[in-house]
């Protein structure tokens, strides 16, 4: 299925390169000529490799390579099924903590976040939880301080430090 | 010899020091978490520098990139996991020795080694920028541009064991970069009728969604948590002084690591590799290695530190990041409002030496600290991941948030971290598109200006076709050496068949 998904990935690029020319075509000669050639260099070396992958996929090669200059993933006995569980968890918890900014602001919502993520993954006790989610916030309020930062307002509005 | 002083005289003001000290801690605590390294460590900080006086800022990114190589030593020897892809290499035999309870003779050789490989890397790059400085200023747009796509190339060839997909993710970056308003003409490209997109992608969320994220997904997947505490043990001193006696390994392994660092593409995660096979290879009795031979530990961590002086020497000159990592102190240069490239030698020479002075400081200081603080720094490596990815989100989307303070900055590191995920898990090097995103305003500019400029004839420049003659040269090798290596492979398929 992994391979599968690689090939996916790999027809996604190629389409990125495809709409890279044809959208192009659409802006004045001095900006479309460095994003065209790029393109079209690009497009052509995705379907040489979407090419390979598909030859491989049919000899059962392994349909891509372990990078060098990169630390790749090895899962070890974790199913491939379940890693892809995860991720998507992890995207979908990801979506709730902007949710959550996005309504209550930036430090409430990182804080909640960091108490639900202690309580119910660490599976530490709620008051651990708590202390930690106040050290997040304590973080956020020192540094927005020092250095002048700011943080995604809610939509409903909250005293500094929690919004 | 008045400039290099002058910048020593910089370096150690106090507000110099301070930032130096707080980029060595920061380095440290980084290069502890297993899996993050230079480039996730540099994007942060890059919010932080914006506005800061350049010498100061310096401190601050070279001192954490600097020492990233010592501390990430600590998980690698006393867990077996890297602590990040630099020192995969040094788990070989500093583990084994850890387990034999002389996880404090490991630390101590490697440190020392980390120091002197760190030092020498400093004095490469200090003997390396008056003598190539009349050849820099030789360097016209059309030879920038060549040299632009040579390091892009290389990246590509050598950063994975696919030529063409390391190409292709370089041209993924160089999309990227196209992004947003073109430099030539006043135009808005890709921006599907976004607003945040007008201005591109900033290079903090993409190199925090292309590396930090996918790093953070992964260990909490894995829910790492860490079995049993190893204790340090005894032989500090022994460990000092086998780096010592080993002198001529950590000298040649430095040199190593300067010509790795020089290239780009190859960065951190092959350095280590490349070290320890070469001590191997020119070691008599090697039936230790592997088993807790403390040359195995050496080797590596001297290289890993003495890339760092190395990448410095064409990021700064030419404008060309050795690493992922080099090309995002490239984009904090810019921030900085630093062109790099030959202006550098003759403009901001005292910066090049600040950024020297800084590195060979950094080295001393990640050296002793780590030594100093190797108890608690220990008892750090116990903490289950689970505890600290919370803070690491935190971290990345409120960094991320800096760079334009609107929410496309969290959207596009949502985008950006998925799509660094599944580069990741299919083998498309992720430093490559870095790189390609980083020089791809560069690329156009250099172009445009080599167009407007000579026509077509920049073409036909001497540098321009030496150039091309190696990028060609280096492809080709690339493309043949893969080739080799994949009917071999399908060779040894066939023989497993029969």
């Amino acid at each position: 299925m992994m391979r599968n998904l690689g090939i996916v990935f790999s027809v996604l690029v190629t389409l990125a390169f495809g709409y890279g020319i044809y959208e192009a075509f659409s802006y004045a000669y001095l900006a479309k000529i460095f994003p065209l050639y790029i393109s079209l260099v690009l497009c052509v070396l995705a379907v040489i490799n979407l090419i390979q992958e598909f030859r491989a996929s049919r000899k059962g090669l392994g349909a891509d390579s372990k990078t060098t200059a990169d630390l790749e993933s090895e899962w070890g006995d974790i199913p491939m099924s379940d890693v892809l569980q995860r991720f998507s968890v992890f995207v979908v918890v990801m979506i709730v903590l902007y949710a959550l900014v996005w309504l209550i602001g930036y430090p409430l919502g990182i804080t909640l976040f960091i108490i639900i993520l202690y309580r119910y993954v660490s599976r530490t006790k709620w008051h651990w939880a708590i202390v930690a989610g106040l050290a997040g916030l304590g973080f956020l309020a020192l540094v927005s301080k020092l250095l002048y930062m700011d943080w995604p307002e809610g939509i409903f509005k909250l005293p500094w430090p929690l919004g | 010899m008045d400039v290099i002083l002058q910048s020593l005289a910089v370096v150690l003001q106090p507000s110099h020091l301070l930032m130096l000290i707080c980029g060595v801690f920061m380095g440290l605590a980084i290069g502890i978490l297993p899996g993050l390294g230079g480039i996730v460590g540099m994007t942060i900080l890059l919010p932080v520098i914006y506005g800061m006086d350049p010498h100061s800022a310096f401190g601050l990114l070279i001192g954490m990139v600097a020492v990233i190589p010592t501390s990430d030593t600590f998980p690698s020897v006393m867990m077996g996991i890297p602590g990040s892809s630099a020192s995969q290499a040094t788990i070989m035999d500093g583990y084994p020795l850890a387990k034999k309870g002389e996880a404090a003779r490991a630390l101590g050789a490697a440190f020392t080694a980390s120091l002197i490989g760190g030092l020498f890397g400093a004095l490469v790059l200090t003997i390396i920028i008056p003598i190539a400085r009349p050849v820099v200023l030789s360097f016209g747009s059309p030879e920038l541009f060549m040299l632009a796509l040579l390091g892009m190339s290389m990246v590509g060839v050598l950063s994975g064991n696919k030529p063409i997909k390391g190409i292709l993710a370089a041209g993924i970056g160089v999309m990227i970069g196209a992004l947003g308003d073109a430099p030539a003409v006043p135009e808005y490209r890709y921006t599907f009728g976004l607003d945040y997109l007008m201005d591109g992608i900033p290079l903090v969320v993409v190199g925090l969604g292309l590396f930090a994220f996918p790093e953070i997904v992964d260990l909490m997947i894995k829910g790492r948590s860490i079995a049993e505490v190893t204790t340090l043990g005894k032989g500090w001193l022994d460990g000092v002084k086998d780096a010592l006696k080993h002198k001529f390994i950590v000298l040649r392994c430095s040199v190593i690591g300067v010509i790795v660092g020089f290239l780009p593409g190859l960065g951190g995660s092959v350095v280590d590799w490349i070290a320890y096979g070469h001590i191997i290879q020119t070691t008599k009795d090697r039936e230790n290695f592997g088993k807790g031979d403390i040359r195995g530990v050496i080797a590596p961590e001297s290289a890993n530190n003495a890339k760092e002086g190395g990448g410095l020497i064409p990021t700064f000159l030419f404008g060309i990041p050795g690493s992922g990592s080099m090309a995002v102190f490239l984009g904090g240069l810019l921030i900085l409002g630093i062109q790099p490239g030959p202006s550098m030698v003759t403009e901001h020479v005292d910066l090049i030496y600040t950024a020297i002075w800084s590195l060979a400081l950094a080295n001393v200081f990640g050296a002793a600290i780590s030594i100093a603080l190797s108890k608690p720094i220990t008892r750090l490596t116990v903490i289950p991941f689970s505890y600290l990815a919370p803070f690491m989100v935190l971290i990345i989307t409120f960094a991320s948030y800096q760079a334009t303070r609107s929410w496309g900055d969290l959207i596009a590191l949502l985008f950006m971290g998925i799509l660094g995920w599944v580069m990741k898990q299919y083998g498309w090097p992720r430093p490559a598109a870095l790189i390609g995103y980083v020089l791809s305003n560069n690329l156009e500019t250099y172009l445009f200006i080599s167009v407007q400029r000579y026509g077509f004839e920049w073409l036909t420049r001497t540098g321009v076709i030496v150039l091309a003659v190696i990028i060609i040269g280096s492809l080709a090798m690339g493309i043949f050496y893969q080739a080799k290596k994949s009917s071999k492979a399908s060779g040894s398929e066939e023989g497993k068949g029969k």
